[in-house]
């Protein structure tokens, strides 16, 4: 009996080919000069315009039924499409959090007209969403928070304020965990529940945060008397704690939780060609290992999800191994530049290391911290 | 996930089970070889498992020969068992018949002496000279032999050459990698087993013991370190499987599992300080003591991360053959698994 479930799913040359026209657009998007490539691009760099080019392309959307608007594929082939755009560092951060998670909430909990109005510009490219978890007093403790949506006639009113919201300024929804009864005594995890919320109504105010790299791609989100209709609750009334973790388990298995900052190494690659030192080699033989390894593990789960299985432990596991190695691709392609000073890297190297270093503190925060993922990996060793 | 289902692998952790309790490989280690088990895996024909029929064998699948050899690691095998399959495997490959009883292995020349993993225990020694491309069978029990120093148990010891005759010998046109790539991945199903096995062992172990009140599994310092190790434990499994999947994918050419199988290396071996050193910790003192299990584990990690060569050696050889790749190539490799030999 084996305590982890990584099943290896055989090549499928039908994957390759789409792979293949993946790269074939993404080479042609750069060389253009559409986009330059960058690091922890899905969270970071986000062009409407490339969106809607990947939904003309029908790579946005990819799992659910044509009937709204997606393209009836499997999860492997959506992620040959986001494991691409990562390696390529595209500006796919517009659409990426829709497509990804609330897209299949939409399908899950949505009404049918919800869905034939929602899902279709999610596929489009053209519909973004924001995640409304985090507030200033929930953040690890995200069973804290303290915004609250108050029963009215015909539907709900909200008071209160989310944090860390990435793309809140460019999204049109966003799907936010609130406090719809009060806690039962010592259980904080009842009386929560997930409330879709249109951004452009009266009373949403959306405040930039700068990070320490000058960008402001997250935000600060009030909710002033904001009224919403019924319909707008996601799932059940008080279901909100067992929807959202369900959800976080199957976003932290993705490509962007180990490739995000793949750019940065296969920059050096390209920089270093023909170049490369005995120690350098050495660095090089152990990322590819661990890369390859990771892409096993997240292939896996991948295609458990495809199947209906859940594997929260695994996921866990491979947000957490994928975090740390995410920050040893940046660190351990400075290490192999070693012999070249960064006044001799190419104009691309320095933006793109540059870029990878700044935005390294956040891996292994968000989407669950560390240290709350090896919390949940000892809960299911039957430690906690 | 190694497969460990059909009648091999079954068959395997049948025996192990049965004959390869808790105190076996105590005993083996003070003296008293587990003769019983050797005969019953022998007497179920699972040395021959990867003969072909040509050659006397039943040329079982490779994944559930992965899986026998799983549960032989997980038993602390005192038994040259998966010593025997690789050997066996390297004879049949030069369309020689398998050996008669035990055996190990050695991929180098006569001369001047080979370390023979397992040696005090092997009957018979399966040479492979890359040079004059020729695979032979030797006697061992004849042969001169100086245990070393050794880490573990079924540690290397020297085969001495000084005129022995082979028993049986001949060309071969296996190329070296070929059989690095077996090696390689047979090895990592063994440590990838050794490390769950002590992952539960640790997790026992911290659910019992009590300080300061309650069991260590309580304090978040002892949470934290073994949820890393089980991290790791889980990426060796998975590259364990990946290679063994490649070498189940390229039966006819083996060599082609040499990336895959060499990536197994360079991750697992890599990940043997990353879990012993938790597993130790939380043990205590008593981690340290003959008496208790973990060592039987431990010192096989060690042991085995050393085997063929280190993480560091492989670490080095990967990036040298992917340096002269483009980064297209490389990319298609991490994502596929489907590697381009340079």
């Amino acid at each position: 009996m084996q305590r982890f479930n990584f099943p290896v799913i055989q090549p499928d040359p039908a994957l390759e080919e789409l792979r293949g026209e993946l790269q074939r657009f993404l080479k042609t998007e750069r060389d253009e000069g559409n986009f330059k490539p960058e690091p922890e691009c899905w969270m970071a760099s986000a062009d409407p315009e490339f969106s809607k080019k990947m939904g003309t392309r029908g790579w946005i959307g990819l799992t659910w039924s044509s009937q709204y608007g997606g393209h009836d594929k499997t999860a492997l082939e959506r992620y040959i499409v986001t494991e691409e755009t990562l390696r390529a560092g595209a500006p796919v951060g517009a659409h990426w959090i829709a497509d990804r998670q609330h897209a299949p909430m939409l399908l899950k909990h949505g009404t049918e007209e919800q869905k034939l109005d929602i899902l279709p510009r999610i596929a489009a490219g053209e519909c973004y969403f924001a995640i409304g978890l985090s507030e200033p007093g929930a953040g690890s403790d995200l069973a804290n928070v303290n915004t609250r949506a108050e029963k009215v006639a015909n539907g709900w009113k909200i008071n209160g304020q989310k944090i860390w919201s990435s793309g809140a300024h460019i999204s049109h929804y966003m799907v936010a965990l609130l406090r719809t009864s009060s806690a039962d005594g010592r259980n904080r995890h009842v009386g929560l529940s997930q409330i879709m919320i249109d951004l452009s109504l009266p009373g949403v105010t959306i405040k930039p945060i700068v990070d320490l790299s000058g960008d402001a791609h997250f935000n600060e989100v009030y909710f002033e008397d904001v009224i919403v209709s019924d319909d707008c609750l996601l799932g059940d009334e008080g279901g909100g704690w067992k929807q959202v973790t369900g959800e976080l388990a199957m976003e932290r298995s993705g490509p962007e939780r180990f490739l995000s900052s793949y750019i940065t190494l296969e920059t050096a690659l390209w920089q270093l060609s023909g170049k490369m030192g005995s120690d350098s080699h050495a660095l090089l033989g152990k990322l590819i290992a661990n890369l390859r390894t990771l892409k096993g593990m997240s292939w896996a789960i991948a295609n458990l999800l495809d199947q209906g299985v859940s594997p929260e432990t695994e996921a866990a596991l491979v947000k957490d191994l994928g975090n740390r190695l995410e920050n040893d691709l940046t660190l351990q392609a400075r290490a192999m530049l070693n012999d070249l000073p960064s006044d001799q890297w190419s104009p691309d190297m320095r933006r793109i290391m540059n870029i990878g270093v700044l935005r390294s503190p956040p891996n292994t925060l968000r989407g669950g911290t560390t240290e709350v993922m090896r919390g949940i990996t000892a809960r299911q060793l039957g430690l906690r | 996930m190694i497969n460990t289902d059909g009648m091999v692998a079954e068959t395997a952790a049948k025996i192990y089970t049965d004959l390869c309790g808790r105190e076996v490989p105590h005993q083996a280690e003070a003296g008293e070889y587990p003769q019983a088990l050797w005969d019953a895996l022998q007497e179920n024909g699972l040395p021959l498992a990867w003969v072909g029929e040509a050659n006397g064998g039943f040329g079982a699948d490779y994944d559930e020969t992965f899986g026998a050899i799983w549960a032989s690691a997980q038993a602390a095998s005192p038994v040259p068992f998966a010593e025997t399959l690789i050997a066996n495997w390297m004879l049949d490959r030069a369309g020689l018949a398998p050996a008669n009883g035990s055996a190990s292995f050695a991929l180098s020349g006569r001369t001047p002496s080979a370390d023979i993993p397992f040696g005090m225990h092997a009957d018979k020694i399966v040479l492979f000279d890359e040079t004059h491309q020729e695979i032979s069978l030797f006697d061992n029990r004849a042969a001169v032999r100086s245990p070393e120093e050794a880490l573990s148990p079924d540690g290397m010891t020297q085969f001495i050459f000084s005129g022995h005759l082979a028993e049986q010998s001949a060309k071969t046109n296996l190329p070296r990698r070929a059989v690095e790539a077996l090696i390689l991945t047979v090895r990592a199903v063994q440590m990838a087993a050794a490390m769950e096995t002590a992952l539960n062992l640790s997790i026992d172990y911290v659910c019992q013991r009590e300080q300061f009140g309650r069991p260590l599994s309580k304090f978040q310092a002892i949470q934290q370190q073994l949820a890393v190790a089980a991290s790791e434990c889980a990426a060796a499994t998975m590259a364990a499987t990946q290679a063994a999947s490649a070498i189940a994918r390229h039966t006819d050419d083996p060599e082609k599992a040499w990336h895959e199988a060499v990536i197994a290396k360079v991750q697992i071996g890599h990940s043997v300080e990353a879990v012993t050193v938790p597993f130790h910790q939380v043990h205590g003192a008593m981690g340290y003591t003959q008496e208790y299990d973990l060592h039987h584990y431990t010192r096989r990690l060690w042991a085995w991360r050393d085997a063929l060569g280190n993480e560091y050696h492989w670490s080095r050889r990967l990036g040298e053959e992917l340096s002269q790749q483009s980064p297209d190539q490389i990319w298609k490799g991490v994502t596929t698994g489907d590697w381009v030999a340079s």
